[in-house]
Protein backbone atom coordinates (compact mmCIF):
# COMPACT_ATOMS: atom_id res chain seq x y z
CA UNK A 1 0.00 0.00 0.00
CA UNK A 2 0.94 3.34 -0.77
CA UNK A 3 1.67 6.26 1.43
CA UNK A 4 -1.13 7.93 0.28
CA UNK A 5 -3.53 5.25 -0.20
CA UNK A 6 -2.74 4.85 3.28
CA UNK A 7 -4.03 8.46 4.23
CA UNK A 8 -7.02 8.07 2.36
CA UNK A 9 -7.94 4.91 4.08
CA UNK A 10 -7.58 7.15 7.64
CA UNK A 11 -9.64 10.11 5.57
CA UNK A 12 -12.76 7.56 4.77
CA UNK A 13 -12.01 5.97 8.43
CA UNK A 14 -12.30 9.07 10.12
CA UNK A 15 -15.22 10.73 7.40
CA UNK A 16 -13.07 13.37 6.08
CA UNK A 17 -12.47 15.17 2.57
CA UNK A 18 -10.11 13.05 1.07
CA UNK A 19 -6.47 14.82 1.49
CA UNK A 20 -7.27 15.92 4.70
CA UNK A 21 -4.88 13.49 7.14
CA UNK A 22 -1.65 14.27 6.69
CA UNK A 23 1.85 12.67 7.97
CA UNK A 24 3.04 14.82 11.33
CA UNK A 25 -0.77 15.69 11.89
CA UNK A 26 -1.64 14.56 15.48
CA UNK A 27 -4.64 12.10 15.54
CA UNK A 28 -6.78 13.94 18.22
CA UNK A 29 -7.26 16.87 16.14
CA UNK A 30 -9.01 14.79 14.10
CA UNK A 31 -11.34 13.37 16.11
CA UNK A 32 -9.76 10.33 16.55
CA UNK A 33 -11.52 8.21 19.47
CA UNK A 34 -12.59 4.77 20.87
CA UNK A 35 -14.74 4.34 17.48
CA UNK A 36 -11.78 5.19 15.36
CA UNK A 37 -9.67 2.89 17.42
CA UNK A 38 -11.99 -0.03 16.11
CA UNK A 39 -12.23 1.02 12.87
CA UNK A 40 -8.44 0.74 12.68
CA UNK A 41 -8.13 -1.98 13.98
CA UNK A 42 -10.82 -3.58 11.02
CA UNK A 43 -8.93 -1.54 8.14
CA UNK A 44 -5.50 -3.11 9.51
CA UNK A 45 -7.15 -6.45 9.40
CA UNK A 46 -8.70 -6.13 6.01
CA UNK A 47 -5.48 -4.36 4.30
CA UNK A 48 -2.74 -6.13 5.74
CA UNK A 49 -4.33 -9.57 7.55
CA UNK A 50 -3.09 -8.51 11.35
CA UNK A 51 -4.81 -6.03 13.03
CA UNK A 52 -1.65 -4.96 15.72
CA UNK A 53 -2.14 -4.71 19.78
CA UNK A 54 -4.58 -2.70 20.95
CA UNK A 55 -1.94 -1.56 23.66
CA UNK A 56 0.57 -0.16 21.06
CA UNK A 57 -2.16 1.03 18.94
CA UNK A 58 -3.11 3.48 22.22
CA UNK A 59 0.26 4.56 22.08
CA UNK A 60 0.07 6.31 18.42
CA UNK A 61 -0.57 9.61 18.50
CA UNK A 62 0.10 10.73 14.60
CA UNK A 63 -0.60 8.95 11.79
CA UNK A 64 3.31 8.58 11.18
CA UNK A 65 2.68 6.10 14.77
CA UNK A 66 0.17 4.30 13.12
CA UNK A 67 1.75 3.53 9.74
CA UNK A 68 4.95 2.77 12.04
CA UNK A 69 3.12 -0.42 12.97
CA UNK A 70 3.18 -1.88 9.67
CA UNK A 71 6.87 -1.81 9.07
CA UNK A 72 8.26 -2.52 5.34
CA UNK A 73 4.35 -2.24 4.28
CA UNK A 74 3.55 1.24 3.17
CA UNK A 75 5.61 2.20 0.60
CA UNK A 76 6.84 6.35 0.43
CA UNK B 1 -8.25 -26.01 20.99
CA UNK B 2 -11.12 -28.88 21.99
CA UNK B 3 -12.87 -30.12 19.61
CA UNK B 4 -15.85 -32.09 20.33
CA UNK B 5 -18.49 -34.55 18.13
CA UNK B 6 -21.78 -35.28 19.81
CA UNK B 7 -24.26 -37.50 18.36
CA UNK B 8 -27.72 -38.62 19.11
CA UNK B 9 -29.40 -35.77 20.98
CA UNK B 10 -31.92 -33.34 19.49
CA UNK B 11 -33.16 -30.02 20.21
CA UNK B 12 -36.90 -29.88 20.70
CA UNK B 13 -37.83 -26.34 20.75
CA UNK B 14 -36.01 -22.87 21.82
CA UNK B 15 -38.13 -19.89 23.74
CA UNK B 16 -36.86 -16.26 24.06
CA UNK B 17 -38.24 -13.40 26.60
CA UNK B 18 -37.38 -9.93 27.01
CA UNK B 19 -38.29 -7.63 29.27
CA UNK B 20 -41.15 -5.14 28.21
CA UNK B 21 -38.97 -2.13 28.85
CA UNK B 22 -37.96 -0.67 26.08
CA UNK B 23 -34.75 1.74 25.94
CA UNK B 24 -33.97 3.61 22.86
CA UNK B 25 -30.90 5.89 21.69
CA UNK B 26 -33.33 8.56 22.07
CA UNK B 27 -33.49 7.49 25.49
CA UNK B 28 -28.75 8.24 25.77
CA UNK B 29 -28.88 11.47 24.11
CA UNK B 30 -28.86 13.14 27.80
CA UNK B 31 -25.81 11.48 29.08
CA UNK B 32 -24.37 10.80 26.07
CA UNK B 33 -25.03 14.02 23.68
CA UNK B 34 -23.29 13.39 19.75
CA UNK B 35 -21.19 10.59 20.65
CA UNK B 36 -24.74 8.32 21.01
CA UNK B 37 -25.48 8.55 17.32
CA UNK B 38 -21.65 8.23 16.60
CA UNK B 39 -21.58 5.00 18.86
CA UNK B 40 -25.20 3.27 17.75
CA UNK B 41 -23.49 3.74 14.52
CA UNK B 42 -20.94 1.39 15.23
CA UNK B 43 -22.39 -1.00 17.45
CA UNK B 44 -26.18 -1.25 15.76
CA UNK B 45 -28.02 -0.69 18.92
CA UNK B 46 -31.16 1.55 18.44
CA UNK B 47 -33.20 -0.04 21.29
CA UNK B 48 -32.48 -2.75 24.32
CA UNK B 49 -34.76 -4.15 26.78
CA UNK B 50 -33.87 -3.20 30.26
CA UNK B 51 -35.29 -5.39 33.40
CA UNK B 52 -36.86 -3.46 36.26
CA UNK B 53 -35.29 -3.53 39.70
CA UNK B 54 -35.92 -6.58 40.97
CA UNK B 55 -36.27 -8.83 37.60
CA UNK B 56 -33.41 -11.51 38.01
CA UNK B 57 -32.17 -13.31 34.66
CA UNK B 58 -33.59 -16.51 35.99
CA UNK B 59 -37.25 -14.75 35.72
CA UNK B 60 -36.47 -14.32 32.40
CA UNK B 61 -35.10 -17.78 32.03
CA UNK B 62 -38.43 -18.83 33.91
CA UNK B 63 -40.45 -17.22 31.88
CA UNK B 64 -38.83 -18.78 28.58
CA UNK B 65 -39.06 -22.37 29.85
CA UNK B 66 -42.55 -21.89 31.14
CA UNK B 67 -43.89 -20.81 27.76
CA UNK B 68 -41.57 -24.01 25.75
CA UNK B 69 -42.68 -26.58 28.48
CA UNK B 70 -46.21 -25.94 27.85
CA UNK B 71 -45.96 -25.43 23.61
CA UNK B 72 -43.16 -28.68 24.31
CA UNK B 73 -46.76 -30.13 26.24
CA UNK B 74 -43.93 -31.86 28.25
CA UNK B 75 -44.77 -32.96 32.00
CA UNK B 76 -42.64 -31.03 34.05
CA UNK B 77 -41.67 -34.32 36.14
CA UNK B 78 -40.24 -35.34 32.52
CA UNK B 79 -37.50 -33.09 33.23
CA UNK B 80 -34.34 -34.65 34.16
CA UNK B 81 -31.79 -32.32 34.01
CA UNK B 82 -32.23 -28.27 34.24
CA UNK B 83 -28.52 -26.36 33.35
CA UNK B 84 -28.43 -22.71 34.09
CA UNK B 85 -25.78 -20.52 31.80
CA UNK B 86 -25.69 -17.43 33.71
CA UNK B 87 -23.32 -14.41 35.00
CA UNK B 88 -26.15 -12.94 36.83
CA UNK B 89 -27.62 -15.09 39.56
CA UNK B 90 -30.18 -14.54 42.21
CA UNK B 91 -28.03 -15.03 45.05
CA UNK B 92 -24.15 -15.40 45.60
CA UNK B 93 -24.93 -19.00 46.25
CA UNK B 94 -26.67 -21.16 45.53
CA UNK B 95 -27.10 -21.86 41.81
CA UNK B 96 -30.11 -20.16 40.85
CA UNK B 97 -30.92 -23.62 38.77
CA UNK B 98 -31.58 -24.94 42.29
CA UNK B 99 -34.54 -22.08 42.33
CA UNK B 100 -35.61 -22.96 38.96
CA UNK B 101 -36.01 -26.69 39.26
CA UNK B 102 -38.33 -25.71 42.54
CA UNK B 103 -40.48 -22.65 40.66
CA UNK B 104 -40.77 -24.56 37.05
CA UNK B 105 -42.26 -27.20 39.45
CA UNK B 106 -39.80 -30.13 38.07
CA UNK B 107 -39.38 -33.43 39.96
CA UNK B 108 -36.71 -33.92 42.71
CA UNK B 109 -34.95 -36.47 40.44
CA UNK B 110 -33.47 -33.80 38.51
CA UNK B 111 -29.88 -32.69 38.32
CA UNK B 112 -29.48 -29.08 38.41
CA UNK B 113 -26.37 -26.65 38.65
CA UNK B 114 -25.14 -23.06 36.78
CA UNK B 115 -22.37 -22.44 34.36
CA UNK B 116 -20.65 -19.50 34.91
CA UNK B 117 -20.16 -18.17 31.51
CA UNK B 118 -21.48 -14.66 29.36
CA UNK B 119 -21.08 -14.27 25.55
CA UNK B 120 -20.20 -17.96 24.69
CA UNK B 121 -22.19 -19.27 27.26
CA UNK B 122 -24.96 -20.31 25.18
CA UNK B 123 -23.13 -22.71 23.11
CA UNK B 124 -20.75 -24.15 25.84
CA UNK B 125 -24.79 -24.98 27.62
CA UNK B 126 -25.45 -27.03 24.61
CA UNK B 127 -22.11 -28.83 24.37
CA UNK B 128 -22.61 -29.63 28.27
CA UNK B 129 -26.26 -30.48 28.02
CA UNK B 130 -25.67 -32.65 25.38
CA UNK B 131 -22.73 -34.34 26.42
CA UNK B 132 -24.83 -35.12 29.73
CA UNK B 133 -27.56 -36.11 27.33
CA UNK B 134 -26.05 -38.50 25.34
CA UNK B 135 -23.46 -39.95 27.86
CA UNK B 136 -25.60 -40.36 30.60
CA UNK B 137 -28.82 -41.57 29.52
CA UNK B 138 -31.03 -38.54 30.82
CA UNK B 139 -34.06 -38.44 28.55
CA UNK B 140 -35.02 -34.66 29.10
CA UNK B 141 -32.78 -31.60 29.42
CA UNK B 142 -33.87 -27.97 29.55
CA UNK B 143 -30.87 -25.68 28.97
CA UNK B 144 -31.73 -21.94 30.08
CA UNK B 145 -29.25 -19.09 29.28
CA UNK B 146 -29.81 -15.52 30.54
CA UNK B 147 -28.67 -12.23 31.58
CA UNK B 148 -29.69 -8.96 32.84
CA UNK B 149 -26.02 -7.04 32.34
CA UNK B 150 -27.59 -3.94 32.19
CA UNK B 151 -27.63 -3.87 35.83
CA UNK B 152 -23.94 -3.80 35.75
CA UNK B 153 -23.29 -0.97 32.79
CA UNK B 154 -22.91 2.21 34.54
CA UNK B 155 -24.66 4.57 33.00
CA UNK B 156 -22.22 7.03 32.55
CA UNK B 157 -19.64 4.37 30.79
CA UNK B 158 -20.17 5.20 27.12
CA UNK B 159 -18.28 1.63 25.89
CA UNK B 160 -21.22 -0.32 27.79
CA UNK B 161 -24.14 1.84 28.82
CA UNK B 162 -25.66 1.75 25.61
CA UNK B 163 -24.85 -1.83 24.79
CA UNK B 164 -26.45 -4.34 26.48
CA UNK B 165 -29.55 -5.75 26.25
CA UNK B 166 -31.58 -7.85 29.18
CA UNK B 167 -33.30 -11.57 27.73
CA UNK B 168 -33.46 -14.95 28.84
CA UNK B 169 -34.19 -18.41 26.94
CA UNK B 170 -35.02 -21.87 27.27
CA UNK B 171 -33.70 -25.04 25.04
CA UNK B 172 -35.07 -28.09 25.17
CA UNK B 173 -33.21 -30.91 24.38
CA UNK B 174 -34.30 -34.86 23.93
CA UNK B 175 -32.33 -37.95 22.88
CA UNK B 176 -32.25 -38.03 18.93
CA UNK B 177 -30.85 -40.15 15.96
CA UNK B 178 -27.55 -41.00 14.82
CA UNK B 179 -28.32 -38.34 12.21
CA UNK B 180 -28.73 -35.62 14.66
CA UNK B 181 -24.55 -34.52 15.03
CA UNK B 182 -23.44 -31.56 16.55
CA UNK B 183 -19.39 -30.35 15.94
CA UNK B 184 -18.10 -28.52 18.73
CA UNK B 185 -15.01 -25.86 18.77
CA UNK B 186 -14.32 -24.62 22.14
CA UNK B 187 -11.79 -22.67 23.19
CA UNK B 188 -9.89 -19.98 26.36
CA UNK B 189 -7.73 -17.59 26.52
CA UNK B 190 -7.70 -16.37 30.86
CA UNK B 191 -5.09 -14.11 29.78
CA UNK B 192 -7.56 -11.33 28.23
CA UNK B 193 -9.49 -12.04 31.77
CA UNK B 194 -9.18 -8.19 33.01
CA UNK B 195 -10.48 -6.83 29.25
CA UNK B 196 -13.80 -7.80 30.13
CA UNK B 197 -14.80 -8.42 34.04
CA UNK B 198 -16.26 -6.87 36.80
CA UNK B 199 -13.31 -6.08 38.72
CA UNK B 200 -15.29 -6.29 42.38
CA UNK B 201 -17.38 -7.61 44.11
CA UNK B 202 -16.26 -10.97 44.36
CA UNK B 203 -14.25 -12.59 47.29
CA UNK B 204 -10.91 -11.41 45.35
CA UNK B 205 -11.78 -7.96 45.45
CA UNK B 206 -14.51 -8.22 48.22
CA UNK B 207 -16.74 -4.91 48.25
CA UNK B 208 -16.12 -2.05 49.95
CA UNK B 209 -17.22 1.22 50.38
CA UNK B 210 -14.84 2.40 47.60
CA UNK B 211 -15.35 -0.21 45.21
CA UNK B 212 -18.90 1.42 44.71
CA UNK B 213 -17.89 4.70 44.47
CA UNK B 214 -17.62 5.72 40.31
CA UNK B 215 -14.57 7.12 39.22
CA UNK B 216 -13.57 8.92 35.75
CA UNK B 217 -10.82 6.30 34.31
CA UNK B 218 -8.16 6.61 32.20
CA UNK B 219 -10.54 5.73 28.81
CA UNK B 220 -12.33 8.73 29.57
CA UNK B 221 -15.74 6.77 31.16
CA UNK B 222 -17.01 7.00 34.80
CA UNK B 223 -17.69 3.84 36.30
CA UNK B 224 -16.75 1.88 39.64
CA UNK B 225 -14.65 -1.45 40.76
CA UNK B 226 -18.31 -2.95 40.60
CA UNK B 227 -19.54 -1.78 37.27
CA UNK B 228 -18.73 -3.93 34.18
CA UNK B 229 -15.27 -3.09 32.60
CA UNK B 230 -15.05 -3.72 28.88
CA UNK B 231 -12.05 -2.84 26.78
CA UNK B 232 -13.65 -2.83 23.56
CA UNK B 233 -10.16 -2.50 21.50
CA UNK B 234 -8.68 -5.43 22.64
CA UNK B 235 -12.24 -7.22 22.62
CA UNK B 236 -12.55 -6.87 19.07
CA UNK B 237 -8.72 -7.41 18.51
CA UNK B 238 -9.24 -10.68 20.07
CA UNK B 239 -12.34 -11.37 18.64
CA UNK B 240 -10.16 -11.19 15.17
CA UNK B 241 -7.78 -13.32 16.40
CA UNK B 242 -9.70 -16.25 17.59
CA UNK B 243 -13.05 -16.31 15.95
CA UNK B 244 -12.19 -17.31 12.71
CA UNK B 245 -10.23 -19.90 12.86
CA UNK B 246 -13.01 -21.16 15.50
CA UNK B 247 -15.66 -20.80 13.08
CA UNK B 248 -13.28 -21.93 10.28
CA UNK B 249 -12.55 -25.38 12.38
CA UNK B 250 -16.11 -26.14 13.29
CA UNK B 251 -17.25 -26.12 9.46
CA UNK B 252 -14.28 -28.50 8.66
CA UNK B 253 -15.32 -30.44 11.46
CA UNK B 254 -18.82 -31.18 10.47
CA UNK B 255 -17.42 -31.36 6.51
CA UNK B 256 -19.41 -28.17 5.46
CA UNK B 257 -18.75 -24.92 3.42
CA UNK B 258 -19.95 -21.77 4.41
CA UNK B 259 -21.80 -21.99 1.45
CA UNK B 260 -23.66 -25.40 2.82
CA UNK B 261 -24.65 -22.80 6.23
CA UNK B 262 -28.38 -22.03 5.86
CA UNK B 263 -27.84 -19.32 8.89
CA UNK B 264 -24.77 -18.00 10.63
CA UNK B 265 -26.12 -17.01 14.23
CA UNK B 266 -22.89 -15.18 16.02
CA UNK B 267 -22.86 -14.14 19.26
CA UNK B 268 -24.69 -10.50 19.31
CA UNK B 269 -21.69 -8.43 20.35
CA UNK B 270 -21.28 -5.42 18.25
CA UNK B 271 -22.45 -5.02 14.15
CA UNK B 272 -19.49 -3.14 13.04
CA UNK B 273 -17.27 -6.55 15.01
CA UNK B 274 -19.39 -9.01 13.30
CA UNK B 275 -20.06 -7.53 9.90
CA UNK B 276 -15.85 -7.77 9.89
CA UNK B 277 -15.90 -11.00 11.37
CA UNK B 278 -18.95 -12.37 8.49
CA UNK B 279 -17.23 -10.78 5.53
CA UNK B 280 -13.86 -12.32 6.42
CA UNK B 281 -15.19 -15.78 6.72
CA UNK B 282 -17.64 -15.68 4.01
CA UNK B 283 -20.85 -15.82 5.89
CA UNK B 284 -22.06 -12.49 5.30
CA UNK B 285 -25.25 -13.36 3.29
CA UNK B 286 -25.86 -15.76 6.00
CA UNK B 287 -25.79 -13.92 9.15
CA UNK B 288 -28.65 -13.16 11.25
CA UNK B 289 -28.58 -9.78 13.49
CA UNK B 290 -30.55 -8.27 15.74
CA UNK B 291 -28.78 -6.01 17.95
CA UNK B 292 -30.84 -2.98 16.61
CA UNK B 293 -34.30 -4.49 18.83
CA UNK B 294 -32.44 -5.95 21.97
CA UNK B 295 -28.44 -5.09 22.08
CA UNK B 296 -26.06 -7.08 23.07
CA UNK B 297 -28.12 -10.00 25.52
CA UNK B 298 -24.73 -11.74 26.74
CA UNK B 299 -25.79 -15.85 27.05
CA UNK B 300 -29.00 -14.95 25.71
CA UNK B 301 -28.23 -13.46 21.93
CA UNK B 302 -28.05 -16.44 19.72
CA UNK B 303 -31.69 -18.18 21.14
CA UNK B 304 -32.98 -14.97 21.18
CA UNK B 305 -31.46 -14.06 17.58
CA UNK B 306 -32.94 -17.76 16.57
CA UNK B 307 -36.35 -16.79 18.05
CA UNK B 308 -36.66 -13.15 16.68
CA UNK B 309 -35.29 -14.48 12.92
CA UNK B 310 -35.56 -17.99 12.42
CA UNK B 311 -39.00 -19.17 14.45
CA UNK B 312 -40.75 -19.16 10.85
CA UNK B 313 -38.11 -21.84 9.00
CA UNK B 314 -36.85 -23.41 11.87
CA UNK B 315 -40.73 -24.08 13.24
CA UNK B 316 -41.12 -25.97 9.38
CA UNK B 317 -37.58 -27.65 8.41
CA UNK B 318 -34.43 -28.56 8.78
CA UNK B 319 -31.65 -25.96 8.90
CA UNK B 320 -27.50 -26.20 8.82
CA UNK B 321 -26.99 -23.91 11.76
CA UNK B 322 -23.38 -22.50 12.36
CA UNK B 323 -23.64 -20.50 16.12
CA UNK B 324 -20.59 -18.84 17.37
CA UNK B 325 -20.87 -17.51 21.25
CA UNK B 326 -17.29 -15.01 22.31
CA UNK B 327 -16.08 -12.62 24.88
CA UNK B 328 -15.61 -12.64 28.24
CA UNK B 329 -13.21 -14.82 29.70
CA UNK B 330 -12.06 -14.45 27.26
CA UNK B 331 -13.99 -17.62 25.65
CA UNK B 332 -15.02 -18.83 22.50
CA UNK B 333 -17.43 -21.51 20.89
CA UNK B 334 -18.63 -22.78 17.83
CA UNK B 335 -21.12 -25.35 17.11
CA UNK B 336 -22.57 -26.47 13.23
CA UNK B 337 -25.35 -28.21 14.12
CA UNK B 338 -28.35 -29.67 11.78
CA UNK B 339 -31.55 -28.26 14.25
CA UNK B 340 -35.36 -28.01 13.25
CA UNK B 341 -37.97 -28.73 12.70
CA UNK B 342 -39.09 -27.66 16.39
CA UNK B 343 -41.32 -25.72 19.05
CA UNK B 344 -40.11 -22.14 18.82
CA UNK B 345 -42.91 -20.02 20.62
CA UNK B 346 -43.53 -16.15 19.89
CA UNK B 347 -40.85 -13.96 22.05
CA UNK B 348 -42.30 -13.65 25.73
CA UNK B 349 -42.63 -10.55 27.02
CA UNK B 350 -41.89 -10.34 30.64
CA UNK B 351 -43.94 -7.31 32.87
Amino acid sequence: MSSNEFLECLDELLELPPGTVAFGDALEQHGWSSVAVIGFLALADEKFGEAPSPALLAKCRTADDLAALFPGRIAQ
Amino acid sequence: MAHARIGGVRIKGIASAVPAAKRSISDEIPAFGEQASKIAKMTGVYSRRVAPAGTCASDLCYAAAESLMRNLNWAPDSVEGLFLVTQYPDYMFPASACSLQQRLGLSKECAAFDLNLGCSGYVYGLWVASSLLAASGLKRVLLLAGDTATKTASPQDSSTAMLFGDAGSATALEPGSAADVMYFDLGTDGTGLKHLYLPAGGFRTPHTQETCVRRLREDGNTRSDEDLHMNGSEIFAFTLREVPKSLRAALAFSGWTPGDVDAFVPHQANQFMLEHLAKRTGLKEKMVLVLGEFGNTSSASIPLAMTARLREPLQAQPMKLLLSGFGIGLSWATVALMAGPMVMPELVEVP
